[in-house]
């Protein structure tokens, strides 16, 4: 057994904070009423964010993962986390769209009742401590539980208004989520009776093709799989996402979905040899292009506004899987110096913001209007101009045109498929970005027309706007991130414990 | 940071501020005064920076960077012109209409992506600042909101957004070639040679490019749009954002090297396009349309000088195709205005403002002692005595015929009261200011641009070679005026009519892909899908080694 | 006296057993209850595969590997408690009423109401 040269960095307490702060916030909410509580949960998501904040500026000042081992026990006995460039990136994106989610939410000074059900706080914080657990955990099975918390605090947040349309959401997004877990659980069973540990960096080691390994990464794989609601697994995503209240569409389109793919990243990059990652990374790019292509069309034909943002979600995500075999292929430079895994990246993160923008301000739209019917959204530029154009900014994104991050992400991607003659691959993203624009369009083009008829439209208050606004310039800010591998995405890579040492 | 820097850098960037401004209401409320201000750092610009300036903005690895050569300057100059004299003629033309706010954010953002495509030099910034005008036209197009502007709207942008694809593809993999990650055009284009995918990318740029210009079959959509926007909107998306194609084929076509294929291939579909406009123009009933497809017909003139430009390897012609395009700007914001004033003015007064729009129509066709005989002289350099010069020649005198059937077209357009005969001075002044400096104006660039003294354009031979084909026209127009057939009106956008009877197809198509969402939201699909995926991937990561 | 065969690879085999009955079930049946029914004859299958190498030390070397008994209780927690939200989830929607499908979309509008701004 090999020894591990691996200490808890100095500041590896973070990692900790990451993840507990999140769940100390419920205890205030179970004992404080509802606007009381809902500020106590602001202010734990304001500490939240410093904490990564101070987590992220760690990683990038010290150039080295951070690293921590539960009650001084280190694996395979004891749990580590660890949080390298491409965790605190993960844990950055989620705590900044978590903050907005929390502003979206919050209840208007003065107003007399809460705008949101005190569940909606408790399954907020719920969900930021389980993403938080998933980016920084190295343990397989610390991983189930973490992913466990999310899916129970997630599915809740569809049927926060309890009607009968989104509890059956809630319910087929729950049941599709546990089959995924237990062929997650199946292969961690298999690892831990192969390799006698479910450290993700131990494995690493020891693994080296054994069928037992071949068979737990296809399992777990396909688990991730089904809970990212990759084509053809989104069954659940539309109604789930478009039931769901504003700010909750918007936490989960952005971040929720993107924690299992995360996963299937350090599968295939952490523990896989490259060998076999470039073996199986076309079917998951086929996989990624049916998702862009196919779920691409079905959003142009969805006639509910919140419907169609979800179809792009099970779109977009596609994006990230057709940069499996780029990221894989590129072996020359090593994969973390690969441009199309900073392009993945990037369009992580740049999907994430506008997402969440786009699921706000429609969120606006259905509150003004009383409805989301895309075909009644005739002239409601005029009413919100803030949000419808914030939800263009998103849409400028999504469609991949510049100045935005999607357009970076795109071109990043595209020059990695160009240089490597995945001319199939070339050929899916800028289809994608096509059908982007025909569904960005089909609901910007009648929202900047001039009314039908009269619109009474309920008013909404300015800063709710202003927050999908902000998100939305966050997106067109990333058009400005140079066009080269980012360092500190490769901080840490290829992960092993022995790069925990100060 | 020195004058000429300053003076490139605000062209584009004072247009975008300004257009960010009018999120305060208080600026909103003049943005209609601000639009003949903000084009004049243009203007100076082209006027006061020296040749071949390079301005580094943002150094590596963002490389955002300003470069003003001969053709781009000559551009710049023909473009910051029209945009105040339309810009001035703006201002009062939408006195009165009440969402004139939003139409000033859509002109100033268009006004600043069209400055932007002629000076930047860097592929990323091109790209951003293309379409930045290609999209914010959009704005421009659509404002009259009438059932005939959305679906020019649409087609606008359908085809817009599908020639965005086609030119990012193309900077790609030109960039691909180069060490940096976002390359200057030239070092980029300096690549080209030892690319491995060159014929790829010359046809995803010609194509992507012809799209903006409008070269048939690519130009459905340019009937369309400039026929419904308001009249200073459509001046400038048919005088200049239609160049966004021109300096693109300028910009990154390896002009240098001979390409014979290339070249010819181009230049075909120059002269079809050029005689195509024509004809289709003819049949229509609208003065903005007949317009409309005379743009057509001249950038397939322009197309067809690039063509020869790459068949000979000769990269001065560049400059040479900028000045035809440059004067074309000038002239048709100037002959598109003449619409608005038309209209506005009483049948009985109406014989000046007819008279002086012919004499912008006839220079257009190359009528000697007039600027566009000097355009129509600059490209017989490159053009030679071929078979392409003498078509290119001889569309002249379809122009002629073209721009006769649009006078007569003005003269019935005429419907202002008597009592004000003629409009406002403050829509006249521009209009014939403009008017004055089109055919004025290539007088001064035509030995810069050429080489050759001024007075050679006056020499008897020159004066013949121009003068044929506008009498040669001026003749078939007065025989069809007297005794013609009566064309019928082919719909705007010709071709694409043919082509949306292909909609219900499209959307028969997509309803079939659609039972597919149906079918794989079904639990027991996902759920076994699902297994076979574990099977797949496991059976795939055994065969690796 | 021998047993055809281990006490292991007999628990291990059963497990697989009813990992695949329980696949079959979440795959074919279409009632909420039965897939919730499934998912936990599955998971009871992958809890007894722990069991099976738990016995078989394969970690620590020992005669017994006390850690996945730990995770199996542990994951048994995490299996009641998806049950629990599942049937909760399942009675709630049996109480309501089923609603027309035109109502059923603007989800957004009816949870966020009042606020004048």
């Amino acid at each position: 057994m090999t020894v591990l040269a691996a200490h808890a960095s100095p500041l590896g307490l973070l990692l900790v904070l990451a993840v507990i702060v999140p769940l100390l916030g419920l205890a205030p909410l179970l004992l404080l009423k509802a606007r009381p509580a809902e500020r106590s949960a602001l202010v734990f998501l304001a500490a939240g964010l410093a904490i990564v904040c101070a987590l992220c500026f760690e990683v990038a000042r010290s150039g080295a993962p951070l690293a921590y081992f539960l009650g001084g026990f280190k694996p395979p006995l004891g749990v580590g986390l660890r949080a390298d460039g491409f965790s605190a990136f993960m844990l950055g994106v989620t705590a900044v769209v978590m903050v907005a989610a929390g502003l979206f939410a919050m209840t208007a000074p003065g107003a007399d009742k809460p705008r949101m059900p005190l569940a909606f706080w408790m399954l907020l914080l719920g969900v930021w401590s389980a993403l938080n657990l998933v980016y920084v955990a190295d343990d397989l099975f610390a991983l189930y539980v973490a992913l466990e918390l999310l899916t129970f605090a997630a599915v809740p947040l569809v049927c926060l208004d309890g009607r009968a349309q989104t509890i059956a959401a809630a319910l087929q997004y729950l049941l599709f989520a546990l089959f995924g877990s237990v062929l997650y659980l199946l292969g961690a069973a298999l690892l831990y009776g192969t390799y006698g540990t479910l450290d993700i960096l131990l494995l690493a080691q020891r693994a080296h093709g054994e069928p037992a390994l071949l068979a737990a990464l296809a399992l777990m794989t396909a688990g991730m799989v089904a809970k990212a609601a990759l084509f053809p697994f989104y069954l659940w995503l539309p109604a789930a996402h478009a039931g769901a209240p504003a700010a909750a569409s918007a936490i989960l389109s952005a971040v929720v979905v993107k924690a299992p793919i995360f996963l299937v990243v350090r599968f295939w990059y952490d523990i896989a040899s490259p060998a076999q990652t470039a073996a199986v990374a076309p079917i998951l790019a086929a996989l990624g292009a049916g998702a862009v292509v196919l779920c691409g069309v079905f959003a142009l034909r969805q006639a509910r506004l919140k419907l169609l943002i979800a179809y792009s979600t099970a779109a977009q995500i596609g994006y990230l899987f057709l940069m499996f075999p780029l990221a894989a292929a590129s072996a020359g430079a090593g994969v973390w110096g690969a441009i199309a895994w900073t392009g993945g990246a990037l369009h992580l993160v740049s999907h994430a913001l506008s997402k969440a923008a786009m699921f706000m301000a429609a969120g606006v739209i259905a509150e003004t209007l009383g409805h989301d019917r895309i075909a009644q959204l005739s002239g409601i530029g005029r009413i919100v101009p803030i949000s419808v154009f914030a939800f263009g900014l998103g849409g400028l994104s999504l469609m991949g045109l510049p100045p935005s991050g999607g357009f970076v992400a795109k071109v990043m991607l595209l020059t990695s498929a160009v240089q490597q003659g995945s001319w199939w691959i070339a050929v899916v993203i800028l289809l994608g970005g096509l059908l982007a624009a025909g569904y960005v369009l089909r609901v910007l083009l009648p929202a900047l027309q001039r009314p039908d008829g009269n619109l009474v439209p309920v008013p909404v208050a300015r800063w709710r706007e202003m927050v999908a606004l902000a998100l939305a310039l966050g997106a067109v800010a990333l058009g400005f991130v140079p066009l080269q591998p980012a360092a500190f995405l490769a901080i840490g890579r290829p992960a092993s414990w022995d790069g925990a040492v100060p | 940071m020195n004058l000429a820097a300053a003076l490139l850098i605000a062209a584009p960037v004072v247009p975008f501020l300004l257009a960010l401004a009018c999120a305060f209401k208080s600026v909103r409320r003049v943005a209609p005064l601000l639009l003949a201000p903000a084009a004049v750092p243009g203007l100076l610009a082209a006027l006061l920076v020296p040749r071949d300036v390079f301005v580094l903005v943002a150094p590596a690895p963002f490389r955002i960077s300003f470069f003003l050569d001969v053709p781009g300057a000559i551009l710049l100059g023909g473009a910051a012109l029209l945009w105040i004299a339309a810009g001035t003629y703006a201002a009062t033309y939408l006195a009165k209409d009440p969402r004139r706010g939003g139409f000033c954010v859509w002109w100033l953002l268009t006004l600043a992506g069209s400055f932007g495509v002629f000076i930047v030099a860097d592929v990323a910034s091109f790209y951003l600042a293309f379409a930045l005008v290609s999209l914010a036209a959009f704005g421009l197009s659509a404002h009259d909101d009438t059932a005939e502007a959305r679906r020019a709207g649409i087609v606008y942008l359908a085809l817009t957004l599908f020639g965005e694809a086609l030119l990012i593809a193309a900077f790609v993999m030109l960039a691909s070639g180069s060490p940096q990650a976002n390359p200057l055009i030239r070092d980029a284009v300096a690549q080209w040679p030892v690319s491995p995918w060159r014929d790829a990318i010359l046809l995803l740029l010609v194509v992507g490019f012809a799209l903006k210009m409008g070269l048939v079959p690519l130009h459905v959509w340019m009937p369309l749009a400039h026929a419904v926007a308001p009249v200073p909107a459509s001046a400038v998306l048919s005088g200049i954002v239609v160049k966004a194609g021109v300096i693109g084929l300028l910009r990154f076509l390896p002009l240098g090297v001979a390409l014979p294929h290339w070249g010819l291939a181009l230049s075909i579909a120059g002269i079809f396009t050029a005689y195509y406009g024509i004809a289709l123009g003819l049949t229509q009933k609208h003065p903005k349309r007949v317009l409309a497809y005379s743009t057509v017909s001249q950038m397939g003139v322009v197309a067809t000088v690039i063509g020869g430009a790459l068949v000979q390897g000769d990269s001065a012609a560049a400059a040479i195709a900028a000045f035809y395009a440059a004067n074309h700007i000038l002239l048709k914001g100037a002959l598109f205005l003449a619409v608005g004033i038309a209209a506005a003015t009483a049948p009985g007064a109406v014989m000046p403002v007819l008279g002086l729009a012919g004499l912008l129509g006839l220079s257009l066709a190359g009528l000697p002692f007039t600027g566009g005989a000097l355009a129509k002289l600059a490209i017989k350099g490159p053009m030679g005595e071929g078979a392409a010069g003498f078509l290119l020649a001889l569309s002249a005198a379809g122009t002629t015929l073209l721009m006769a059937k649009f006078v007569v077209l003005l003269r019935d357009s005429a419907k202002g009261r008597a009592a004000f005969p003629l409009p406002s001075q403050r829509l006249m002044a521009p209009w014939i200011v403009l008017s004055v400096l089109a055919l004025a104006l290539p007088f001064t660039l035509y030995p810069l641009v050429t080489g050759e003294r001024i007075a050679s354009a006056f020499a008897l031979v020159n004066v013949e070679k121009t003068a044929v084909p506008v009498l040669l026209g001026l003749a078939l127009a007065f025989a069809l005026h007297q005794r013609g057939p009566a064309l019928p009106e082919v719909p705007a956008g010709d071709v694409l009519v043919l082509a949306e009877r292909l909609g219900p197809l499209l959307a028969r198509g997509l309803a079939g892909v659609g039972r597919l969402d149906d079918v794989l939201r079904r639990w027991g699909v996902a759920g076994a899908l699902l297994a076979g995926l574990v099977v797949a991937l496991a059976v795939a990561v055994r065969s690796a080694p | 006296m021998t047993a055809l065969v281990s006490t292991p690879t007999l628990f291990g085999l059963t497990g697989a057993a009813l990992v695949a009955i329980g696949l079959y079930g979440l795959i074919v049946h279409g009632d909420a209850l039965r897939r919730i029914l499934a998912f936990n004859i599955l998971g009871g299958g992958i809890f007894l595969l722990f069991g099976v190498i738990a016995r078989r030390g394969a970690g620590a070397g020992f005669g017994g590997d006390p850690v996945p008994q730990a995770m199996v209780i542990t994951g048994i927690v995490v299996a009641f408690s998806a049950t629990a939200l599942a049937v909760a989830l399942v009675r709630r929607l049996q109480a309501l009423p089923p609603e027309p499908e035109d109502e059923a979309a603007p989800a957004a509008a009816s949870t966020e109401h009042e606020e004048a701004a």
